[in-house]
């Protein structure tokens, strides 16, 4: 085969034994990445499992343009049942180990089993060894990777930190020392398994169908990203995406209660004024243009690489609101030490923090530091606790919404997350009906997973281009505006579509959009020598998301749980640019209806046995 | 008038597309072992530094050649003619910069050839952190990038 490898590793930890099974069967009909791996859980996996016993296969899967060199091609795709939601898991990452374990030889890993003692999994090209990892427990991500790469740093590691060994909900896992499958819990998997990490080194490299092809279309794609609005600015968003956030009013506060905090506007400047003065270099993920990632060296707190991301460092900043940036940016490398998912855990912080301020968590935290907003010391102590699990930690580690069904006394009306129970990404969700809606029927309860970028995201800084967009998508440039439940589901339809082919192909869903579906079919053809057409890819997208959906109902998902937090309908925001706004439950239910009839589903949210005929699905 | 890769190492963002295109090209695979550029990380340090032959005037990876495998072309510079290589590593061992490879799938040294003259490596960088150069232009462009961090410095200072 071109473009893929023809082998995905299957390790049983139980039975200390690896072996591998093709890729081509499934390649056809659920491209690769998240589409095969998708499929693989649903066979694998009977329903109802408990995620964290070993009948749940922790699988690791890339794409066909994985390791190519078309841009952003450094995906992987992570899915299992996630502890935190019981709901289907995935995330997905970029940065180098995808394309070394293509060119090792492999296009994904399914981990079956469990092991009795910490281990770790050693793979150099054919060489895969199950090796003991008991030296290896106990570590943080970054002397995790350090250990294993023995001095070569071509040597790349998927691992779990401390908070994965302990089973923490808001455990994701490590890719080398900076990307992460954050999301969903599935460094709680892998722990579970007794798996501290995976090296792979591979030298074996890739066949490719059309070499010239490939080369020939790259420039190309790279240009389109370029032209992004936001290309330029990317090396400065690490402190600009404040305002960005600000100038399309997706700004919120410590625990969805405010949306003008007023001491913000100082908060933006220190950011500024640390980043501007340390140590700072750009970078990114394999074969992608687009620079979204720094490396950081703030002198006397340390250094690390992160991504310009709503998810990492204005998460902690605008769930906790800290304004001193040392103690943000000492957070930050803790959870990426400690294997956490920075945006579910700095959601939680700001959970615990709301329930402190009302005096809801009195029997639970009598210590210094005070759990207030704003507090630095005690964000860092916070996450300590949760990834260790000590005290009111061990409660968090669950997650905003399980820690609020053990702290009960009205604990659980202040939780905010989305289906399932996972947090929300940062950003508020009530004005803006597509997202919400998109959180609601998501596969796993992740928002960015399924649209991120959603054209009502920067309708307010960048009205043209939204409206240009929800035309071109939807034929009205009305389905740009936030507020609007008309159009909606098409909308979000669409952009899940997409989101599962860059998933599936093996590229980023950030750079993807400005490339188009035409190019990256013409890329997929020049790695793999298949021909296909947006058409074809558009309908092989509608067949994995169908198939989640089975995965789901097979867990006991039905239309009720298609939803969000309580609070997003019940409590309108008190200021900012949206007052008032607050989701209407009958308009919310109609977005339903409308979604569920073009995935072809019924009004209970199960996929149509002519969908299933249609799509080739049982 | 014979030209070169100039990289400018402040400008790499670490992605390996310069990697990934020169073993396509010249494999027709993707395979960065097999590259004649590597980007050399530090990732605890967030330094991605790509390495290569840099085309010596006067080749130490030529003279210690057992088999003469290695000649210099006057536009291209060093050149490997791997019909003749045995690889045996001397070029290797030799080499003052670790600007050259060794493929592990034909266990030959592999060392950059200029695309015969059209960079793969140089034309996608999307930096621009790799440029094919007139060599004469070399003094000039490092003089100038000199002076611009000068500016930079002058500036702040002044602040």
């Amino acid at each position: 085969m071109n473009g893929y490898t023809d082998q995905i590793l299957v390790v049983d930890l139980t039975n200390k034994n690896v072996r591998t099974i093709s890729t081509q069967k499934y390649a056809d009909r659920f491209v690769g990445g998240r589409g095969i791996a998708v499929k693989l859980a649903y066979e694998l996996m009977p329903g109802g499992v408990n995620p964290l016993k070993p009948e749940n296969p922790l699988i690791f899967m890339t794409g066909p343009l994985t390791g190519t060199l078309a841009p952003s091609s450094g995906r992987i795709d992570v899915i299992a049942k996630s502890p935190e939601t019981s709901l289907l898991g995935g995330a997905n990452a970029g940065g180098f180990f995808g394309p070394e374990l293509k060119y090792a030889g492999y296009d994904g890993i399914v981990i079956v089993g469990e092991a009795a003692s910490p281990v770790y999994l050693d793979i150099f090209n054919d060489d895969v060894t199950i090796r003991d990892g008991q030296h290896l427990w106990g570590n943080g991500v970054f002397d995790t990777v350090q250990m294993l790469r023995k001095g070569d740093e071509d040597v790349q590691v998927a691992c779990i930190g401390p908070a994965g060994e302990k089973l923490v909900n808001l455990s994701g896992i490590a890719f080398s020392m900076r990307n992460y499958a954050a999301r969903g819990g599935l460094g709680a998997v892998m722990g579970s398994k007794k798996l501290k990490a995976i090296a792979v080194r591979g030298t074996k490299g890739l066949d490719i169908a059309k070499a010239d092809g490939l080369i020939g279309l790259v420039g190309g794609m790279q240009d389109r990203i370029k032209m992004m609005p936001s290309y330029q600015e990317y090396p400065e968003w690490h402190y600009k995406l404040f305002d960005i956030l600000e100038s399309d009013s997706k700004s919120f506060f410590g625990n969805y209660e405010d949306a003008a905090w007023t001491e913000r506007f100082g908060a933006y400047e220190n950011a500024k004024r640390f980043i501007k003065q340390a140590e700072f270099r750009r970078e990114t993920c394999f074969a992608c243009p687009l620079r979204c990632w720094a490396y950081i060296n703030i002198k006397g707190i340390g250094g690390s690489s992160v991504a310009a991301c709503q998810g990492t460092l204005t998460s902690l900043a605008n769930f906790s609101k800290v304004n001193d940036f040392g103690k943000l940016w000492e957070a930050y490398l803790l959870c990426q030490d400690f294997g956490l998912d920075v945006s579910g855990t700095s959601a939680v912080v700001a959970f615990a923090m709301d329930l402190y301020s009302r005096g809801m968590l009195d029997d639970l935290w009598m210590q210094e530091p005070k759990l207030v907003y704003g507090n630095g010391n005690a964000l860092v102590n916070l996450i300590r606790k949760i990834a260790t699990r000590e005290g009111l930690g061990n409660i968090l580690a669950q997650g905003v919404k399980q820690a609020s069904e053990t702290i009960g006394k009205g604990s659980e009306e202040r939780a905010v997350y989305s289906k399932g129970g996972l947090e929300l990404w940062l950003m508020e969700i009530r004005p803006f009906k597509g997202t919400a809606l998109s959180c609601a029927v998501t596969d796993s309860g992740s928002q960015n997973r399924a649209t991120y970028g959603l054209c009502e995201f920067y309708y307010k800084s960048m009205k043209k281009q939204a409206e240009m967009v929800a035309k071109n998508l939807v034929g009205t440039e009305e389905a740009a505006i936030p507020t609007k439940y008309e159009h909606k589901p098409k909308l979000v339809a669409m952009y899940e579509n997409l989101h599962i082919l860059a998933d599936s192909l093996g590229a980023c869903s950030i750079p993807f959009m400005p490339v188009g579906l035409e190019l990256w079919g013409q890329a997929f053809a020049a790695a793999t020598g298949i021909e296909t057409t947006p058409k074809a890819l558009m309908l092989a997208a509608e067949r994995i998301r169908t198939l989640e959906r089975l995965f789901n109902i097979r867990e006991g998902l039905t239309r009720k749980d298609d939803t969000i937090a309580e609070r997003m309908f019940n409590e309108p925001l008190k200021d900012g640019a949206w007052k008032g706004e607050a989701l209407n439950r009958e308009k919310f239910e109609q977005m339903k209806d409308a979604y569920y009839a073009l995935r072809g589903w019924d009004t209970e949210g199960k996929p149509k046995q002519e969908t299933l005929e249609k799509l080739g699905l049982e | 008038m014979q030209k070169m890769i100039f990289i400018d190492y402040d400008k790499c963002i670490g992605c390996k597309t310069c990697e990934t295109v020169c073993s396509l090209s010249h494999e027709g695979r993707v395979n960065p072992a097999q590259a004649r550029i590597s980007v050399v990380r530090y990732e605890r340090l967030g330094i991605n530094v790509p390495m290569m032959c840099q085309k010596c005037q006067d080749p130490v990876c030529m003279a210690v050649c057992p088999i003469k495998a290695i000649t210099l072309d006057p536009a291209l510079g060093t050149q490997i003619d791997y019909s003749r290589c045995v690889g045996c590593k001397m070029c290797i061992l030799s080499c003052p910069i670790g600007g050259i490879s060794l493929d592990p799938i034909n266990k030959k040294t592999i060392m950059c050839d200029l695309c015969e003259g059209e960079p793969q490596c140089a034309k996608l960088c999307p930096e621009q952190a790799i440029e094919y150069i007139e060599v004469s232009l070399l003094p000039y462009r490092k003089r100038r990038d000199g002076v611009e961090k000068l500016e930079t410095f002058l500036k702040e200072e002044r602040k």
